[in-house]
């Protein structure tokens, strides 16, 4: 089986219980083999629990979600040594970080402390808890949410915390007739309980290998590179993409390529998956703001103006 | 498709428009060829139109028209509006009888008939080729390019004054052009213009057009600057001059000298054949006032002399070397109908097989040939003659001072126009004041044309203005010109420091050719009519003076003195063997010795005398050119396909065809932004043409490009991909 194959079986189990949202599909699947996270900024209620539950039956991974409240404590995310007094020491209780595919749902709610903890654990793959480092199973997969209606008593995440991230993305309602489908399939089950695991997770550690072995030519560097300074450069922009930024698309446009089925990387994959990596890792001036200028449009006028390599000769 | 149609209120105005143009072209057509029947012609083409504008149908439009154009033949032909049984039955024999004419291409014997049926499927070609230009192609400008093309060929060609109809052709093409500018905007930004809009743009647009002709139109016009083509090109046809006319002749012997100036053009009609030993100046008569603008013979001496056949002329002032030994003969054939006769310097007796009287002006040295009491045309002649040859050391002995021992009466001579501007006669003092003899001051003035910049040329030669005077105009401001600006500048100049000198008409000597009955003879064209200079030296008589360029003086002079290193001996002694044939339409710098200077100086005159020609020239390759250069996507597609066809086909013959397509989608219309990748750029060219070929020859290319991958692809089908691809480019 190629490597698009899994990928597509994988997504196609998805399918059946999402509707319409293959591409957010696509792109959860391209972060979690880019071993990347996904922060999906969206309203309550249009399937995001659905969509981590649903890829995380799919692969087999143990599902954690985790609801953050103002009161939740780091330990109550990394887990917490209790004393055992019938074994006399202290017993690690493994907090829900310690799964495979973690939902983070309304991030933005707890304490910059609590977020933090989560936050670090993405960094770094493991945690660490009264001296003593714990590795995190692999893979480690978090998607957050955030509800960008409510900001009273709110923590937005710092922009620099953002980019832990390697997309943000909105999910956005379906449509009537895809919402008449979800009543459909509602009336008769829980359509969740039928999905089966299409494949094992070292299948997906396989991928995640695999990715890592895609081609990306020197002059889609290059065009990465050159979309990444150009938001450095542009005047309505305060803080521009970071290396970090570029180095994040281009795993990406790595994970995308495969489950395109494709060996290379293309400027097209480029040009698709740069909104989602650079978009939450840009600050804007107050100017583009009052101008109603969104960093979507900014990025969106960069791809317009840099030139897509089409030749073996270096952009400059 | 809504996004092509035009507008009906524009449409219907764009088809008034070009009825107007088309009905420039029938208007000269039809008169030119005594056609008739205008009105007919006319209302097919707004038959043509409203049908179009109506959007009939084919089917009913063509029945409709046929019948249109049968009624209309028979009509023109009967004269009747009924049809009728024998008519019919003629008019379908007539058009039938001309298949086997057409058929052994007898184009004279077409009949009329026919020849109108045929008029109107030119018309109606031309109808639906209008309907193309406005309907599809949204451009009228080579149609408006070809009527005023047209419309001036016919005013400079024909008989057709094209004054009101240019007029009429600037407003209404201009018109047109404007009017389908804006249903060309309005189909690209896919909007259709509301009255309101339509008022506006066409209001000005109809201003403009109308007050920037009239402007033009009352605007002072520059003469030509060029002359007129057709004299040329009616001599080229017919083979004969026609001499006279203002601006522009034709050379060749002309009795009328009173406005000199203007270019000519040659005349290659063979004029004489004069069997002589040698070169001869052919004279014919000279001329004695000039006016500014010419020559006229205004002379109280009216005295005749009548010689008759075979005698003694006895000629020239310098007859004692006439001794009957150093007689020659001249045969002379001309073809010309002159009622006079041409003759060489030194003749004595003339000799003519028929009982002619010769009438000799005295003041006018003509010979009229009188036969049986009346003007008669001699054209067969033999004259005896003595070539006149001159004393260097006479000729130097000459002084201003011995003008006053002559007997004759040198007034008329002197004769200068009063207006002659003053420094005519300060150049000809500055030219001779170094010289002693008359003869030298003569000689230095004949020289001077030789080495002051002036050029010989038959084109372009100016006509003096009012104001103007032709010697001063000459000398000073055009600097070109042919034998009578030098001769008669020569004269001016002369008479300017008293020397009396008087203007010569007649023949160079022609070209030394055999001719048909195998006789060496000197032939002499219309293109050799020449004018020259005669001076009177005093003791010595008239001499004759050569100043054109190009041209070398004849004279024979006797080197009687002793040979000091004198400068004037090398080009006396030598030019009358040196003499060339065709010196009339050379440079004098063709003559002399080859510098490179000269040889640069030859190129100019050439580009001066040619420029017209040579702008029109690069103007029709420049067109050429633009035409291929714009219409390049549509043949560089064929020559891309031959060009990549040989060699080995790899990753990078493959990499060269699909920039190469590339390019020529670019030219097609289908241009890729910076910012687009190939693979949407693919999309929209198979979106274009249909198909999927870009897309796989783009991922082909980006499977390379990106993948590094230039080995594992199916060559064969990729080139035959592109190949159908870039022939569909330019379908």
């Amino acid at each position: 089986m190629t490597h698009r194959e899994i990928v597509e079986k994988v997504l196609s189990n998805i399918e059946k219980v999402m509707i319409g949202k293959r591409d957010i599909a696509e792109l959860s699947v391209t972060a979690l083999l880019a071993r990347g996270h996904v922060l999906l900024e969206d309203v309550p209620g249009v399937g995001k629990t659905m969509m981590v539950k649903a890829l995380a039956r799919s692969i087999g991974a143990d599902f954690k979600r985790i609801q953050f409240t103002p009161d939740l404590l780091p330990s109550d995310v990394l887990g917490v040594s209790i004393y055992n007094p019938k074994e006399m020491e202290f017993e690690f209780r493994p907090g829900p970080i310690m799964g495979n595919i973690i939902l983070a749902d309304e991030i933005n709610r707890t304490s910059p402390k609590t977020q933090s903890s989560l936050l670090e654990g993405m960094e770094e793959s493991s945690v660490t808890i009264d001296g003593e480092t714990m590795r995190i199973p692999q893979p480690f997969f978090v998607m957050a949410t955030q509800n960008p209606i409510e900001y009273e008593g709110t923590y937005p995440l710092p922009e620099a915390q953002l980019d832990r991230f390697l997309f943000k993305l909105k999910m956005g309602y379906p449509s009537k007739a895809e919402e008449v489908e979800v009543l459909n399939r509602a009336e008769r089950a829980v359509p969740m309980d039928d999905l089966e695991t299409v494949i094992s997770l070292d299948d997906l550690i396989d991928l995640q290998s695999a990715v890592t072995e895609v081609k990306v030519d020197e002059t889609i560097k290059s065009y990465i590179v050159e979309c990444a300074s150009q938001t450095r450069e542009n005047p309505y922009v305060y803080l521009g993409v970071s290396p970090r930024g570029s180095l994040a698309l281009m795993k990406a446009c790595q994970a995308y390529a495969m489950i395109k089925g494709r060996t290379y990387v293309t400027p097209d994959d480029v040009q698709y998956l740069s909104p989602f990596v650079f978009g939450h890792r840009m600050i804007l001036r107050p100017e583009a703001k009052y101008e109603g200028i969104s960093t979507s449009e900014i990025i969106e006028r960069i791809l317009v103006k840099v030139r897509v390599p089409v030749d073996k000769v270096r952009l400059k | 498709m809504n996004g092509t149609r035009i507008d009906k209120r524009i449409l219907l105005l764009l088809y008034i428009l070009a009825f107007i143009l088309l009905r420039e072209w029938l208007i000269p057509v039809i008169e030119l060829t005594d056609s008739g029947h205008l009105i007919l012609f006319l209302l097919f083409v707004a038959l043509a139109f409203f049908l179009a504008l109506l959007r009939v149908k084919w089917w009913i439009v063509v029945p409709i028209k046929v019948l249109y154009v049968a009624w209309t033949t028979h009509y023109m032909f009967f004269d009747r509006i009924l049809l009728s049984r024998e008519t019919v039955t003629y008019l379908i024999e007539n058009l039938f009888s001309n298949i086997p004419i057409i058929m052994v291409g007898d184009w004279e014997h077409i009949t009329n008939p026919f020849r109108t049926v045929l008029f109107f499927s030119l018309l109606w070609m031309t109808c639906y080729l209008i309907r193309h230009w406005i309907e599809v192609r949204k451009s009228i400008l080579l149609f408006y390019i070809m009527t005023v093309v047209f419309i001036s060929f016919i005013d400079t060609f024909g008989p057709y004054s094209a004054d009101a109809a240019i007029f009429r052709i600037m407003v209404t093409g201009l018109l047109l052009l404007g009017m389908l500018t804006i249903s060309r905007l309005a189909e690209k930004h896919h909007t259709s213009i509301s009255t309101g809009a339509l008022l506006s743009i066409s209001v000005p647009l109809l201003f403009t057009v109308v007050v920037s002709v009239a402007f033009a139109n009352v605007l002072p016009k520059q003469e030509p600057i060029w002359p007129d083509p057709l004299p040329y090109f009616k001599s080229f046809v017919q083979g004969s001059g026609e001499g006279g006319g203002t601006g522009i002749s034709t050379s060749g012997y002309d009795a009328d000298d009173s406005t000199l100036g203007g270019s000519f053009v040659q005349d290659n009609t063979l004029v004489i054949e004069a069997k002589v030993a040698e070169k001869q100046y052919w004279k014919i008569e000279t001329k004695n006032t000039y006016t500014s603008k010419g020559w006229e013979q205004i002379s109280a001496n009216k005295a005749q002399t009548t010689y008759d056949s075979g005698v003694e002329m006895g000629d020239f002032g310098n007859s004692d070397h006439a001794n009957e030994e150093s007689r020659l003969l001249a045969d002379l054939q001309v073809s010309e109908d002159f009622p006079f006769i041409v003759y060489p310097y030194g003749m004595n007796k003339v000799y003519a097989s028929q009982d002619v009287v010769f009438q000799h002006s005295e003041a006018s040295g003509k010979y009229l040939t009188e036969i049986g009491g009346s003007e008669g045309i001699l054209d067969s002649y033999e004259i005896e003659f003595t070539e006149p040859d001159y004393s260097l050391k006479a000729l130097r002995a000459t002084t201003m001072e011995d003008y006053s021992s002559e007997t004759e009466d040198f007034n008329q001579y002197l004769q200068l126009p009063e207006q002659l501007p003053e420094r005519v006669r300060g150049l000809a003092e500055t030219i001779s004041v170094d010289h002693e003899s008359v003869y030298e001051k003569t000689k230095a003035i004949e020289r001077y044309f030789g080495r002051n910049g002036f050029v010989y040329t038959q084109q372009g030669v100016a006509i003096p203005k009012a104001d103007d005077d032709y010697v001063d105009q000459f000398l000073f401001d055009t600097k070109k010109g042919y034998c009578d600006n030098f001769s008669t500048s020569m004269v001016v100049m002369l008479r300017a420091i008293d020397i009396p000198a008087r203007w010569v008409k007649g023949f160079a000597p022609g070209e030394y050719v055999l001719n048909d009955a195998g006789e060496q003879v000197y032939q002499i064209t219309n293109n050799e009519a020449h004018s020259w200079v005669e001076a009177y030296m005093p003791g010595i008589g008239w001499m004759p003076f050569e100043p054109t360029i190009g041209f070398s003086n004849f004279t024979e002079i006797e080197y009687d003195i002793e040979q000091n290193n004198d400068e004037l001996k090398a080009p006396e002694t030598k030019e009358p063997k040196k003499q060339k044939k065709e010196l009339e339409k050379k440079q004098a710098t063709a003559k002399k010795e080859f510098e490179i200077g000269e040889l640069f100086e030859a190129f100019g005159d050439w580009i001066r005398s040619n420029s017209w020609k040579i702008v029109a020239a690069g103007f029709i390759l420049a067109l050429i050119a633009w035409r291929l250069f714009v219409a390049r996507a549509k043949w560089l597609p064929r020559v891309l396909i031959h060009t990549h066809k040989s060699g080995k086909y790899d990753w990078y013959a493959f990499t060269k065809q699909y920039k190469s397509l590339m390019k020529q989608l670019d030219r097609t219309g289908l241009k890729r932004k910076d910012g687009m990748t190939l693979s949407d750029y693919a999309m929209n060219v198979d979106k274009y043409f249909g198909g999927e070929q870009m897309i796989t020859l783009t991922k082909a290319y980006e499977k390379g490009l990106y993948g590094g991958d230039i080995i594992n692809h199916n060559w064969v089908a990729l080139k035959e991909m592109w190949e159908d691809l870039i022939n569909r480019t330019s379908g």
